[in-house]
């Protein structure tokens, strides 16, 4: 219900005062000259001495410097009042070096006519409480109204008050002591200006009682209103004087208004779209002005106004903004066909995330909660708001589809992170609410010493069986996490963490999740090893739980506590003894060394090569045949390796025709002495238009083992045949080879793959070679030996930089963008090199 | 060196100053949490072959 309206003018406690006597001790006796005048006022003068007796009741607490500026406001109100009213467009406000104020406009000057009370109508304004508002209806059509007593409040606790008008041609005057007339308003001057100029200067036998009073005008305050004031007025020049200080002086203007104030909000922010939108609308004589601009920012900042006072409490203006903006933007968004991943609809929360908005609604009649306005209660002012942003936003989101689309952006992200953090914290209380189901999976420690325990999170079922009995149940904790494979539209397996994995082992590690319940401090085990196959599955699976530790426990990365156990892929057994190689590289390695030992050779240049110097011979080869081997998508690699050897073919020589006609002929014999199983075999000469040269084609074998090999200048440019070529001429100088056996010359080695081919048969010569196809191939035994044990296993520590790697390529496979995505799992999926940190 | 957020694209700062790196904000965390509950992080296998449905659609000794 509305209270808006007048408090009670209290009667003064005292008896009737006689006629012409003063009303109270403080207030002073009008001079002699206008007795009549002083008598006439007897009942006003009751009134004001109400306000002073208990000026709580009318402009606020007197200690706390609130009632002392409330004064202030009365008076730049009726300055306001004028602007609203189209007749003002300028006010100076100047705080003196006394304490006293002056507030001058110019306006139409406060009428001066005689009321039929029988003083000037200028001083009924004066000396009655609320007289402003009954003395002339239709002056105002909006008042701000605000502080409701009336510039008579402030005559009444001020010492002295002067009053100039300007107005018809003359100037008026007329002076207050505490309310009380000092003479009737005279005619001073003549001018050709109008307007109303008001100083005061508060009481201090009101302002001033205790010590510690504030009784001195806070310019801070006062220029924070007099700002807002402008901002809510586009066009409206303040002029703000500080005499007591130099400096101080401002002059506020602000043309583009509320839009302004909007992009003054939003400065220190990043809006998603560089307008603000902003409308001004009359419905029903209520002017509805609103600006907004969504930042990046989660909050939400609306300001409300009515008459330019701030509603703090909000009220039916804001109701039909919110309202309105709900409407709007999911009628659009619904429209536009921008909701599609967001199943529950927006809320009016989701699409205020972020918002900047001032509404100010001004109202000819507003009603408010209470004397301080702090909420808006007049109801049809709702609807009108409502349907003027219904139709003005949503005619600007039809206009700007890009800007419209940013923001019904910013609402779904806000929809989505809600109902994410729902999900979270449900799947979180579930996991924790049930120990038992954790308790079955987590095989835990005995040692409760964090910085002493190991937690293995291991790749499926029997290896997590393996890994339980092989493991160190006194600081060795194991927890068995199975990938889910989903069969999309039978048509690809994906992998993924199921959500009751990633409860479990958020359980297991002890430390929370999210912002509010992560704690590194609670983390159970400073060693976390992930074990997975070294196979596709594995890497998949490594990739998703190292993007979750990087993106929900950072912090676990940072501080060293996350690890990969390197299991071993092969098992090496020569005679009785068991040798565990890490990888092809290594086992490669092995079987190099194992080849080249006891073995000398005699080179064609004269020089002998044995042990270290062989071996870097034989790891050159391995690189040709690594290199050999990447060029199968371009031909038989056979056709490649005959060329460097035969011809030592560059790129330059496809331009001389005589050599690549040469190349022809050799790759010719040497492929048909070689290889019988490429016959029939043609070479054919082709032109290279682009490079200016010519290139030969291979085509060997017949039916379905046809195959093409192309020599062109992009094969001779690349990496691969450049490696080749280059090995080649470093080794052909040292063919043939003469085995030297015991000093005596043996067996002749007349090409690579030949000596290859001996090393290779000498290497694994007496040994079993067994690969392990995944972790629950190894028995627990061999799992503690290889990868468990703390004296024998080589752990690889997790850094931020293969953290940031492995987001990168899970960003990848998780994009929107299809070809990369594409391309990197056709080049990846193989090989899983790349993924394989 | 900033990242785009893996979220809503935006940078994503610096690790020492921003508590949620390698994403943008609480808020993108929040949602990239609830992306993980909700099973939305798939890695996308190969095709599986059509004259053989129910094959795995790699073979683990062909990897390494």
């Amino acid at each position: 219900m509305s209270v808006s309206n007048r408090p009670e003018t209290s009667k003064t406690p005292s008896d009737n005062p006689q006629p012409g006597a003063p009303p109270s001790p403080s207030a002073a006796p009008a001079p002699s000259s206008s007795a009549d005048y002083a008598a006439s006022n007897i009942q006003v003068l009751e009134g004001l001495e109400a306000v002073r007796k208990r000026p709580g009741m009318y402009i606020g607490d007197t200690h706390d410097g609130s009632g002392l500026h409330h004064l202030v406001w009365e008076v730049v109100d009726n300055a306001v009042d004028e602007h609203l009213a189209n007749h003002a467009t300028r006010f100076g406000l100047t705080i003196h070096f006394d304490g006293s104020i002056t507030v001058e406009d110019d306006g139409r000057g406060i009428p001066v006519g005689m009321h039929e009370k029988g003083v000037s109508a200028a001083e009924v304004v004066m000396t009655i409480l609320h007289a402003g508002g009954k003395f002339d209806h239709d002056s105002y059509k909006v008042s701000a109204g605000l502080h409701g007593v009336g510039v008579s409040a402030v005559n009444a606790v001020s010492e002295l008050l002067k009053m100039e008008i300007s107005r018809d041609g003359h100037v008026y005057y007329q002076e207050y002591k505490r309310g009380v007339p000092q003479a009737p308003l005279a005619q001073i001057g003549d001018t050709d200006r109008r307007g109303t100029k008001i100083t005061f200067k508060p009481d201090h036998e009101i302002f001033a009682q205790n010590p510690g009073d504030t009784s001195e005008f806070n310019h801070e305050i006062i220029i924070a209103r007099l700002r807002e004031i402008a901002y809510l007025n586009a066009g409206l020049v303040i002029d703000f004087k500080d005499e007591r200080v130099e400096g101080r002086d401002h002059t506020f203007l602000f043309k583009g208004g509320i839009r302004e104030f909007v992009e003054l909000l939003n400065k220190a922010k990043e809006p998603i779209h560089d307008q603000v939108v902003a409308f001004r609308v009359e419905q029903d004589k209520v002017d509805v002005e609103i600006a907004l601009q969504w930042n990046s920012s989660y909050a939400e900042q609306v300001f409300p106004y009515t008459n330019n006072v701030h509603n703090r409490d909000g009220g039916t203006h804001l109701t039909g903004l919110r309202g309105g903006l709900t409407r709007t933007i999911t009628n659009y968004a619904t429209n536009a066909n921008l909701l599609k991943e967001v199943k529950g609809g927006l809320t009016g929360e989701d699409i205020r995330e972020g918002l900047t908005a001032i509404i100010s609604v001004k109202h000819p009649d507003p009603s408010f909660d209470s004397q301080t306005k702090s909420k808006l209660v007049s109801s049809e002012v709702k609807g009108i708001v409502e349907q003027v942003v219904v139709d003005r936003l949503g005619r600007f989101l039809e206009e700007n589809p890009s800007t419209a689309k940013k923001i019904v952006e910013k609402a779904v992200m806000a929809a989505k992170a809600r109902e994410a953090a729902r999900k979270a914290r449900e799947v979180v209380r579930k996991s924790a609410m049930d120990p038992l189901s954790i308790s079955g999976k987590l095989a835990d420690c005995q040692d409760k010493d964090p910085t002493r325990c190991e937690i293995y999170i291991v790749e499926g079922d029997s290896a997590g069986g393996s890994a339980k009995q092989g493991r160190d149940r006194k600081f060795q904790a194991i927890l068995p996490l199975r990938g889910k494979i989903l069969n999309v539209e039978r048509a690809r397996l994906d992998r993924m963490l199921g959500s009751a994995e990633i409860g479990t082992l958020i359980t297991a590690l002890g430390c929370g999740i999210g912002e509010s319940s992560f704690d590194i401090a609670k983390l159970r085990y400073h060693s976390v090893i992930l074990m997975t196959d070294a196979d596709v599955d594995g890497s998949h699976i490594r990739t998703l739980l190292l993007t979750f530790f990087f993106r929900q426990m950072r912090e676990l990365i940072e501080k060293g506590y996350l690890y990969i156990a390197q299991p071993p892929l092969y098992m090496v057994s020569i005679k009785k003894k068991e040798l565990y190689k890490k990888d092809q590289e290594e086992l490669d390695r092995f079987l190099l060394e194992n080849g080249v030992e006891g073995l000398r050779l005699k080179t064609g240049d004269g020089g002998t090569l044995w042990g270290d110097s062989l071996l870097n011979l034989m790891t050159r080869l391995r690189r040709m045949r690594q290199a050999l081997s990447k060029l199968e998508r371009r031909g038989d690699p056979r056709v490649f390796a005959s060329l460097a050897r035969a011809c030592l073919l560059t790129r330059e020589h496809l331009k001389d025709r005589a050599k690549v006609e040469q190349a022809a002929e050799e790759l010719r014999v040497r492929i048909g002495e070689r290889y019988p199983d490429m016959l029939p075999l043609t070479v054919e000469i082709g032109t290279d238009l682009a490079h200016g040269g010519s290139t030969i084609s291979v085509t060997s074998g017949a039916g379905a083992t046809v195959r093409k090999s192309v020599v062109d200048f992009e094969l001779l440019d690349g990496s691969e045949y450049g490696e080749i070529l280059a090995i080649e001429r470093e080794i052909q100088p040292m063919f043939p080879f003469v085995k030297l056996d015991d000093g005596a010359e043996g067996d002749v080695i007349g090409e690579a793959e030949q000596l290859w081919e001996h090393v290779d048969t000498r290497g694994r010569k007496g040994l079993k070679i067994q690969r392990f196809k995944g972790l629950g191939e190894m028995n627990p035994t061999q799992l503690w030996e290889t990868t468990m044990n703390p004296d024998a296993r080589v752990l690889r520590q997790v850094t931020i930089q293969d953290a940031i790697e492995t987001d990168q390529i899970f960003s990848v496979l998780m994009g929107d963008a299809v070809e990369p995505r594409r391309l990197f799992i056709e080049q990846n999926a193989l090989t899983v090199k790349n993924l394989d940190i | 060196m900033s990242r785009p957020c893996p979220i809503c694209g935006n940078s994503v700062g610096d690790p020492h100053t921003n508590r949620a790196y390698p994403l943008c904000s609480a808020r993108c965390r929040a949602i990239d949490l609830g992306r993980w509950f909700s099973e939305s992080y798939r890695i996308p296998g190969e095709p599986v072959r059509r004259d053989d449905p129910d094959s795995l659609p790699f073979d683990p000794d062909e990897d390494a």
